[in-house]
């Protein structure tokens, strides 16, 4: 390096790359300025100090000298590597890559290039070049561990298990009997249980046990030796040994799971469905019922038998089960059950036990059969639980008749709330169930929990200003929304991004959902610095699943709600253009009062963003004497009106619509949007491609009959092909028709008769062919809109005795009233259907029900008068206080400062 | 005396984060809507005002204001003392009070006082066994609760260490 300089000047090199690599950059940057005093042009120096001048934020003058040292020395491996620092100091790998290759075109055994060349091609997963890099890093340098791990991992990763358990003992081979000393016991263990895991996924577990039993003393994490061993064993069929040793693990943690599953392996008695014959029940039970004498402190010992045992013996355990956390008061009773309800007929033996209690309770505050008296307490856990069951059952009048007589009861407890506002949420009054959840925050102000559930219930009544402000309750302070957004905070933006959606805000919407986005590419690129650091501290177990999880990263929940929202958004954004929510622009949706209410809001924010910024300004001139201070880049499109002003929305989409396919390719919704996409963009074989997707993955699925029908209908209506590519495209349908079953030998309208025949029952199906009917033919219109209002609400078969359970789901029963009003364009069979089911759902907001906030404000409300107990002669309370305050303030008990 | 098994109870101090909680259990156990001088008072009482807990349920509270005599002097005042229905019985309530009478103790501050309606004989009772004395009848003290009339009750702190 700088090897064309008179000494002076390669000492003065020398010093700049020190100063670099001890991110002394001023003084860097004055001796590179030396040199190019005398050397203007020497390339080697303009190349370190653009790359200085990188690390002090100055970006276009960085790239311009590294390109400009770069010319005037093609020559020079230091200036491709520094070029390709600077790419990959803005993530641009594959350039980086490439600038890497050429440096080790010209200097080919430079081991710095090829460790930067060898992490980089593990965050791309360029795997053949991987192992080709660790191979040659090993070659130059072989007395150093790092390069032995990482050839091994490098061909572990690239799937030939074989040779990395090769390397590995390889490398053990070149170490010394009495390795490893003290400071590296913990790394050497931890490479030991890589190489005996490897053995196991490569099917060698002989050998991996025997490895493992002959290296013992050289492993120091013995939880995971334990269970290591205990998988083996287990895999090698050796189940007495196995069940031994699960029970020694038990010991140590008598609530795991996992030991209790391999124990029943042990014992041949586990199925994946939890489904069991009578003996085998017998035998669980006898098996559960000895270990519940040994781990007596085990709550999963007690749990577990709930999930297999049947009739009367079920119903024996839950009681024995139930009681005691009643009493003690434990509120998340009802969730530790709630996967019961899924079993046939256990949530009706839990309603009734519970009733019971609920009975002895309240008459004679014991349990049936005991002597001893209750704490006054178990009466309140009691109705909380059953209110959670009630609602889980969808019986909210009867839910909401249990939670209020717990409040009254005990009005001090805040589940209590939290519990009331979410069954109001589930009874479909948002609003209520939003000032519900904040009557509960109110009652902690410094529990994060109830302050984020709140946050949530108010995103979801739309109160997205209120809710914001809330959250930043639990914010450091400084700009605190977009602290939300560097925390992360991925179900505040995904709920915040689904409210404006609903409210039409395009803009604000696609903010929220590409902020999620980004933080998933954030996730993904986050995994750069374990690519070192781990093989370094030899934590490859760990290391390995990482990659593993980043590789199936986007198929998480969260993103594929992200992309569905944000490829939603541009999909209303291509239908109605026009709709961009520029403030000039007109708005349809939208009545001129709302407008004028969103541009006053528009314009507050921005008044007070401008303030903030001033007043950040003036601050951080304050602190500047305190040395320069982090300033954050101002977002330049705040409310994503930039983003509303994109040329083409679909091929937007289309971004986001790969990911899905790629990465939750099992998901209807996935091909629900590739369908509504490609129709727009007249790509009539991926749209296909999408029909049989759908077909693919739920056939009967209403949605997916819509699309099969809708699909041909635009086929058979498009003009007779004429150009080659068209007429292709056509063959290709030609040959695809009479593959699919549903169209064979029939016609659309023939085909969309079927389907109702064969879910006559279900409103969503009868819903879809009714929307079809009319697609197919508009004259149809009255025939379809019969054929919805004649579906009829069967009550669900259950022998509670407390009322009847509806079949019709709320969330259908909107989507119904929207088609009719927005498709078919029926106002009058609208109005009936909402009449009709205000009946049904009487606390939803949305068809203005009977006990809904919308249209009352008693029964839920919250400001309102609560009735005093008035009863004042009981020992213990000291009448009061001057008197002037009776009537009293109400709104301190809402204006509570925090 | 109900409950038959042992439950902690257990006393916690009021901060600016849980008011909220007291101020749910006054809604239902006073007939008075307090106003927010109530609430300063009972934050700046620090020890002296105390919520109880029923395994982990806060089931009452005491709420005191520390008031400046002429003499430089300090004495307590006990704005309020209640329990939820469900859970008198228990013990809560002495509880809560025997802690303000040590803590009074302590702190050297050798009066406390409070009011009662004159019809609430239990009341009266209650803290005749703590040692208090009615001291005063206040006539019209109230103005919208039958009967209008209060007496003061009193418990003086010098010399005898109080009874548990």
């Amino acid at each position: 390096m700088g090897a064309s300089l008179p000494p002076k000047e390669a000492n003065l090199f020398k010093l700049i790359v020190k100063s670099y690599e001890t991110k002394q950059y001023k003084k860097g940057l004055k001796a590179a300025d030396q040199i190019l005093k005398k050397f203007p042009d020497h390339g080697e120096t303009l190349s370190m100090k653009g790359l200085t001048l990188n690390c002090m934020d100055r970006k276009p003058e960085a790239y311009e000298l590294v390109r400009l040292g770069l010319k005037n020395d093609l020559k020079s491996h230091v200036c491709w590597h520094v070029y390709g620092l600077l790419y990959r100091s803005d993530r641009e790998y594959r350039e980086a890559i490439k600038c890497y290759r050429n440096a080790l075109r010209i200097d080919p055994d430079n081991i710095e290039i090829l460790r930067d060349l060898s992490l980089l091609q593990a965050q791309m997963r360029d795997l053949t070049g991987f192992v080709e890099t660790r191979q040659q890093l090993l070659t130059l340098k072989p007395n150093h561990r790092m390069n032995w791990i990482g050839f091994a991992v490098a061909h572990h990763l690239n799937s030939n298990v074989a040779k990395a358990v090769e390397i590995l003992e390889a490398y053990e081979g070149t170490l010394e009997d009495d390795y490893p000393p003290d400071n590296e016991r913990c790394e050497h263990g931890e490479m030991l249980l890589y190489k005996i895991s490897l053995l196991e996924e490569y099917g060698f577990l002989e050998r991996a046990l025997e490895e493992l039993h002959k290296k013992e003393p050289k492993i120091v994490d013995k939880l995971t030796y334990k269970e290591q061993e205990v998988s083996l064993l287990v895999k090698l069929g050796r189940l007495e040994e196995g069940s031994n040793l699960y029970k020694a693990l038990l010991i140590m943690n008598p609530d795991n799971y996992r030991y209790y599953e391999g124990l029943q392996k042990c014992f041949v008695l586990y199925s994946e469905n939890g489904k069991y014959s009578s003996d085998e029940t017998d035998q669980l039970d006898a098996l559960y019922k000895s270990l519940a004498k040994e781990y007596t402190w085990s709550s999963a010992v007690k749990r577990i038998p709930l999930d297999f045992l049947q009739g009367d013996k079920f119903r024996e355990a839950a009681v024995n089960y139930i009681k005691p956390l009643l009493t003690k008061g434990v509120p998340s009773l009802f969730s530790d059950l709630s996967p019961l309800y899924d079993h046939p007929g256990k949530a009706d033996v839990i309603e009734q036990l519970v009733l019971e209690l609920e009975h002895s309770i309240r008459n004679n505050g014991r349990y049936p059969d005991r002597t001893e008296k209750e704490p006054p307490s178990t009466f309140l856990w009691i109705l909380f639980f059953l209110a959670q069951h009630y609602d889980r059952r969808g019986q909210y009048d009867v839910a909401l008749s249990k939670i209020d007589e717990a409040i009254q009861h005990t009005p001090t407890v805040i589940d209590l709330y939290s519990v009331k506002s979410r069954i109001l949420k589930h009874a479909g009054d948002f609003s209520a169930a939003a000032s519900l959840a904040d009557e509960a925050r109110c009652m902690d102000l410094a529990d994060r929990y109830i302050n984020s559930e709140c946050v949530k219930r108010m995103l979801q009544a739309d109160q997205v200003a209120l809710a914001e402000k809330t959250a930043t309750l639990f914010t450091k302070d400084g700009d605190q929304h977009n602290n939300l957004h560097d925390m992360q905070c991925m179900w505040y933006e995904l709920a915040s991004g689904e409210s404006h959606f609903r409210q039409g805000d395009l803009g604000r919407a696609l903010k929220k959902f590409l902020a999620v986005e980004k933080h998933y590419a954030d996730i993904t690129e986050d995994q750069f610095d374990f690519h070192s650091y781990c093989l370094r501290k030899m934590t490859l177990r760990a290391y390995v699943e990482m990659l593993k999880f980043q590789d199936r990263l986007h198929s998480h929940v969260y993103f594929h709600k992200a992309a569905a929202g944000a490829i939603r958004c541009y999909l209303k954004l291509y239908d109605s253009p026009l709709n961009s929510l520029t403030e000039e622009e007109d708005n349809t949706s939208k009545t001129p009062s709302q407008k004028k209410k969103m541009k006053k809001q528009r314009k507050a924010d921005r008044a007070k963003k401008e303030a903030e910024e001033k007043s950040e300004e003036s601050s951080a001139s304050g602190n500047s004497k305190f040395g320069k201070r982090h300033i954050k880049p101002v977002d330049p499109d705040p409310y994503g009106e930039k983003l509303l002003k994109t040329e083409d929305p679909l091929s937007e989409a289309t971004k986001y619509l790969k990911l899905l396919q790629k990465h939750s390719a099992d998901s209807l919704e996935t091909h629900l949007l590739s369908f509504e996409v490609n129709m727009r963009k007249q790509k009539i074989l991926l749209a296909f491609q999408a029909v049989k997707q759908l077909l693919r993955l739920d056939a009967e699925n209403p949605d997916s009959h819509r699309c099969l029908i809708k699909f041909f209908h635009k086929v058979d209506s498009m003009p007779v092909p004429v150009t080659d590519a068209e007429k292709l495209v056509w063959s290709v349908l030609e040959a695809e028709r009479p593959f699919i079953s549903q169209l064979q030998d029939k016609t659309l309208s023939e085909a969309n008769k079927v389907f109702l025949v064969k879910h006559e029952d279900s409103l969503m199906h009868r819903v879809a062919v009714a929307e079809m009917l009319h697609v197919l033919d508009p004259t149809k219109k009255p025939e379809a809109v019969k054929l919805i209002e004649d579906s009829s609400n069967k009550v669900v078969p259950k022998n509670g005795a407390l009322g009847p359970v509806m079949g019709w789901k709320l969330k259908d029963c909107i989507a119904v009233h929207k088609l009719l009003d927005k498709v078919l364009t029926d106002q009058d069979a609208a109005l009936r259907w909402k009449v009709r089911c205000a009946e049904y759902f009487p606390y939803t907001t949305y068809f203005e029900g009977s006990h809904s906030s919308a249209l009352q404000n008693s029964s839920n409300n919250l400001d309102g008068e609560t009735t005093v107990n008035g009863d004042a002669s009981h020992p213990g309370i000291s009448g009061s206080e001057s008197l002037a305050t009776a009537n009293g303030k109400l709104e301190a008990f809402k204006n509570l400062t925090i | 005396m109900g409950g038959g098994r042992e439950v902690s109870v257990s006393l916690d101090g009021v901060r600016d984060k849980n008011v909220m909680q007291l101020k749910k259990l006054n809604t239902v156990l006073f007939p008075v809507r307090y106003n927010e001088k109530y609430y300063a008072d009972a934050l700046a009482s620090g020890d002296l005002t105390k919520l109880a807990y029923y395994s982990d349920i806060c089931v009452g509270s005491i709420v005191c204001r520390l008031e400046k005599k002429e003499s430089r002097s300090v004495r307590a005042y006990i704005m309020t003392l209640g329990v939820l229905a469900p859970y008198r019985g228990l013990g809560i309530g002495t509880r809560l009070l025997n802690h303000v009478i040590d803590l009074c103790l302590k702190q050297n501050i050798q009066e406390i006082y409070l009011h009662v309606q004159t019809n609430n004989d239990d009341a009266v009772n209650f803290y005749k066994k703590f040692g208090f004395e009615i001291t005063e009848t206040i006539k019209n003290y109230y103005t919208n609760m039958d009967p209008p009339d209060c007496f003061v009750l009193t418990k003086f702190i010098t010399q005898s260490p109080v009874k548990k």
